[in-house]
């Protein structure tokens, strides 16, 4: 997806970092066992965050193994579990809609590119929404919303954000426990409106450039691709009122053995996350830590 | 009933202040301002009902006669249903009924059908939005209700809320980053530093640590 959902390295304690590095090379693993090597580069920390809310019980089970990236020492790994396949299938289906959409929408060599990548995925993504048809059928409508809307030049944020935020609160369908259910939904819907704001955000100069659609053009007057002072304050405004939405359902829900590295990434993680993208250093400060990481 | 010690998350052998402890932390997370107009208001205050007999339970079990001070936040609605429509506007107070029961389409739907937007009609639409979580869209409508109408009390609190941020809870330690500007909290910190300083040079003290 994105990866504006992860924690602040620094602040995590050793054993939170290890746990955090199991679950993204658990889900890894995972996309690999269920659908084959071409799907292992669909990891993303945004699917890992939601692995690892949806996690159960008071530990999680881990194995080491090897792969390609690190072939070798053996890695510790999440194994087993739920929640893992979930979001294994889950990933599949919502990369497979994205690549739809940038055939339709890129440039003749984008388009290209992404055709490849849906070929290569077709299969998975067949296997995946047999598996989770309720999901399947949720992003499409939801992305061809999303397009209708994007395509009439939205003027509302908040509607355009909402199509995305369902994707995401999708998510929790299938969680059996009716308030639990409903918390992680309320958080997961939260979360797709702070990513998908945050996205345009991060996009608008280069789509005022490009004049291509961005809802935040069309929800206030822009200058060269910039947000005046006052209207970013009110659009972060109601960004720390999601985010509000987001900690009060995460109080709700029970205990979960990822507890710290969620914790870290919804106190501290995401708003760092916003703070970058509004003070511009977030594409330049991405690629670095991600080369620093080593994950 | 659970037990109540694993209610609080402490174990049996704990001490008075050590539950009472406990039991402030978890009061202070489920506490009704946190859930302000929030869907899930009536989860927060289920667990706080929750907290708030096991706390009892232990208090009173634990005490001979002596006065251990049992206290309780209460889990009062955040969002009252107004009684004061009278006439025409007897469908704004259905409306409300409609929201406080969750049910946003319902409400969405009969507010789609009035013809004349006032400002009553933009609070309640600015209602509907902010539960539905379009916050944007709420603050917007609020604005307009309290221009439209800047007597009214309960609008202009709507728009200071949704100006101020809000609040949720955090566990202590957890930072205190937000998604606005960094600005409001951070100046009153550093502010306080520099007024630490100023005092220190003249012979006081603000902050004794620093």
């Amino acid at each position: 997806m994105y990866g504006y959902v992860r924690p602040v390295k620094g602040e995590l304690k050793v054993s939170e970092y290890e746990q955090f590095q199991a679950a993204y090379c658990g889900l890894c693993h995972e996309l690999g066992r269920r659908y084959g090597l071409a799907c292992r580069f669909l990891v993303n920390f945004d699917f890992t965050f939601l692995a690892m809310l949806l996690a159960d019980g008071p530990s999680v089970p881990t194995c080491r193994k090897r792969c390609i990236a690190h072939p070798i020492r053996r890695r510790t790994c999440a194994c087993g579990g739920g929640s893992l396949e979930t979001a294994a299938d889950q990933t599949v289906i919502l990369a497979y809609w994205k690549l739809r959409d940038g055939i339709r929408d890129g440039g003749f060599f984008p388009s290209l590119a992404c055709r490849a990548a849906c070929l290569a995925i077709g299969r998975a993504y067949k296997k995946a929404s047999a598996r989770r048809p309720a999901f399947a059928k949720a992003v499409r409508e939801d992305l061809e919303e999303l397009d209708r809307l994007e395509a009439e030049k939205c003027p509302s944020v908040d509607a355009a954000a909402d199509r995305f935020a369902a994707i995401l609160r999708a998510v929790s369908e299938d969680i059996e426990d009716v308030g639990r259910a409903r918390a992680v939904g309320e958080l997961c819907y939260h979360l797709g409106r702070i990513v998908y704001i945050l996205d345009a955000a991060d996009d608008l100069a280069e789509d005022a450039a490009a004049d291509r659609y961005n809802p935040l053009r069309y929800r206030f007057e822009t200058a060269d691709g910039k947000l005046k002072p006052e209207d970013e304050k009110t659009l972060r405004t109601s960004l720390q009122h999601s985010h509000n939405a987001i900690c009060a359902a995460y109080a709700l829900l029970g205990e979960n053995p990822y507890g710290g590295v969620l914790s870290n990434t919804i106190y501290m993680g995401l708003p760092s996350v916003a703070q970058a993208v509004f003070a511009g250093t977030w594409r330049a400060g991405n690629r670095l830590q991600r080369e620093r990481s080593g994950i | 009933m659970n037990d109540p010690y694993s209610v609080l998350g402490v174990s049996p052998s704990a001490s008075d202040e050590e539950v009472k402890k406990a039991y402030r932390e978890l009061a202070r997370k489920y506490h009704p301002d946190n859930y302000h107009d929030n869907p899930l208001a009536d989860l927060a205050s289920e667990k706080m009902k929750e907290i708030n007999e096991a706390y009892d339970t232990i208090t009173k079990s634990r005490e001979q006669g002596g006065g251990a001070s049992s206290y309780s936040y209460g889990g009062g609605s955040a969002y009252q249903s107004q009684s004061r429509y009278t006439g025409a506007n007897v469908q704004y107070a259905q409306i409300r009924q409609l929201i406080n029961a969750n049910n946003l389409a319902q409400a969405e739907a009969m507010l789609g059908r009035i013809p004349t937007h006032d400002a009553e009609w933009n609070y309640l639409m600015g209602s509907v939005c902010w539960r539905k979580g379009w916050m944007d869209e709420a603050g917007r409508y609020f604005r307009t209700a309290a221009t439209m109408d800047p007597g009214n009390v309960e609008y202009r609190n709507a728009v200071q809320y949704m100006n101020q941020g809000g609040q949720a809870y955090r566990p202590a330690g957890a930072g205190m980053g937000n998604m606005m500007s960094s600005d409001a909290a951070c100046n009153l910190c550093s502010n306080l530093i520099c007024a630490d300083c100023c005092c220190e040079m003249m012979g006081g003290d603000l902050i004794p640590c620093c």
